[in-house]
């Protein structure tokens, strides 16, 4: 992608921080947002009192202890879970729900089995673009498959596709919706190493073609990754009643590299410092899990 | 491959092993009852006399082929109302607590019901014994198919659930495209306990309604025409049919099952 793209973002970016209040370039806004579920055991609170703006082609993750109630924080947002307090603002407009808008790759892919690779996109297409005419569904999910490299599997069912070809299909279902907005629920969680870091650039190139302009979430509980693919990294306290700990910023340049990046001192830096705030947690608790 | 093969070639091996043992017990029995059950023998005898002209369809004198055909086809016509109902109605209570809380207990009061209890309330509803025994195989195989679906639709996974939420599927995309293909095998498997039954049913209500049939055989040209050659003939020809009509739902279960 070329130079001047990455500093207009870059540019938009550095300028919407100066500015805190909602202005145009704010994607999303989440305002003083709880998530209470009864439980049998009485009412329990996920995430308390949590605000956090996001602008407009910003990469943010979402980093915490399983439980740490990152994933519901996530769902205020796609509209799947309705906050008991508060409410979120996305694209101007307060989410009462899942919308065309915000396209979401879910943890465990969720792709129908009975349907093909193809068809599973369609189907998405179908509902969520409904102005569309047939073709230019056709010609969209054939160029989101082209993308991820899955054309040559379209008639393939998912049962028949590994781990990252899935998370390839939900990735490109998603991007086919064409949202503004795109909500990764710990996306790559369930890939090895290997497969993962090929996806984190596979998604990054998708967010290039789009000339950055959409607003990317994303779950996650990897340091590594956070850094490499996020303009800000969230970091959560443990829940109940989980809270912003910390946002840290991620001040290297784009396009990165994965392979420099590791040796960048910014880099370092900020991997020392999300590893400070985490390390209790990835001591203890990881070795319980 | 290979492997399949040899698979097979053991299944045909335990099958004929499992029909010599039965021939054998039978003979056994021809032989304690002196002939008064007749031996396999005698039956097939009595099996190749039935079999002539079985599509011969005179008024007084229909053919075995005829008598199955006119069962099967009422079968098939209660089968495909009840399914028809039921289907549907497993949708409804799958998918709605409050329905299934007001529905289950007439379901459960009905369900337990002997198919010949319903025989003459359908006798006094159409005044008619061939519609009434289609209106028994009906109502009996409205009960698996209903509760199967049911079952399904209230097991659908949360991911599938969320999908049609997150991209906003009609009720009707959300009907055709997550609702059926995840029940599809529970409701498989619905149609196949009720035909089984349903098959079942036909025999004792063809005895009831009398005129023709598979049941209708039985009683009247084995018993009082006293063949016990031609019961134990029939007997052979209804299990095989029922066996035949499991498999065809197996099959079409297993072809409807999806790996996740």
């Amino acid at each position: 992608m070329s130079t001047t793209t990455t500093k207009i973002a870059t540019q938009d970016i550095a300028d919407s921080i100066l500015d805190p209040v909602l202005t145009p370039s704010t994607a999303i806004s989440i305002n003083n947002v709880t998530v209470s579920f009864k439980t049998p055991k009485g009412a329990y609170t996920a995430v308390k009192e949590i605000s956090l703006t996001v602008q407009k082609g910003e990469i943010v993750s979402l980093i915490g202890h399983s439980g740490c109630g990152k994933s519901t924080l996530m769902g205020t947002i796609s509209g799947m879970v309705k906050p008991s307090q508060g409410e979120v603002i996305a694209n101007g407009k307060r989410v009462a729900g899942p919308g065309p808008d915000r396209g979401i790759v879910f943890q465990n892919y969720s792709l129908l089995p009975w349907l093909s690779v193809y068809r599973n996109i369609y189907e998405a297409v179908d509902s969520a673009l409904k102005d569309l005419s047939k073709a230019e569904k056709k010609e969209l999910v054939e160029r989101n498959l082209k993308t991820v490299h899955l054309w040559d599997h379209k008639d393939k069912l998912p049962g028949q596709l590994s781990g990252g070809m899935k998370q390839r299909v939900a990735i490109a279902r998603a991007f086919a919706i064409n949202p503004t907005i795109l909500l990764l629920d710990e996306p790559f969680g369930a890939l090895d190493a290997l497969t993962k870091s090929n996806m984190h650039v596979e998604l990054l190139k998708l967010w290039n073609l789009d000339n950055r302009e959409k607003t990317i979430v994303m779950v996650t509980h990897d340091i590594e990754e956070a850094i490499f693919l996020s303009d800000r990294v969230v970091v959560m306290n443990d829940g109940p009643a989980a809270t912003i700990k910390e946002i840290v910023s991620v001040p290297l340049a784009r396009p990165r590299n994965k392979k420099d990046i590791v040796h960048d001192p910014v880099y370092m830096n900020t991997h020392d410092k999300l590893l400070n705030l985490l390390i209790d947690k990835f001591s203890i608790d990881d070795i319980k899990e | 491959m290979k492997a399949k093969a040899i698979k097979i070639g053991w299944s045909v091996v335990y099958f004929a092993a499992g029909m010599l043992l039965l021939l054998g017990m039978w003979d056994m029995v021809s032989r304690l009852t002196k002939g008064e059950i007749p031996s396999p023998i005698a039956t097939w005898g009595t099996f190749k006399e039935v079999m002539t002209n079985p599509f011969q369809n005179d008024p007084d004198n229909k053919g075995i082929g005829i008598k199955l055909l006119s069962s099967l086809a009422r079968v098939g016509i209660g089968f495909g109302l009840g399914s028809l109902i039921a289907i549907p109605l497993g949708f409804v209570l799958g998918s709605s607590r409050i329905a299934m809380n007001i529905i289950n207990p007439i379901v459960q009061i009905l369900r337990p019901v002997s198919p010949l209890a319903w025989f003459p309330l359908g006798l006094a509803i159409f005044q008619d014994s061939p519609k009434a025994s289609i209106f028994m195989i009906f109502i009996c195989s409205l009960w698996p198919t209903l509760i199967n679906t049911s079952f399904g639709v209230s097991n659908i996974p949360q991911d599938h659930k969320n999908v049609g939420k997150a991209f906003g599927f009609s009720v009707w995309k959300y009907i055709t495209k997550i609702m059926l293909p995840y029940s599809l095998p529970h409701i498989f498997t619905g149609l196949r306990l009720s035909i089984g039954v349903a098959w079942m049913v036909i025999v004792a209500g063809e005895m009831l309604s009398g005129g023709i049939g598979l049941g209708y055989f039985v009683w009247e040209e084995g018993f009082n025409g006293g063949s016990v050659g031609k019961i134990l003939v029939a007997i052979l020809i209804i299990g095989t049919v029922g066996l035949l009509l499991d498999r065809l739902f197996t099959g079409l279960q297993k072809r409807f099952t999806y790996v996740v």
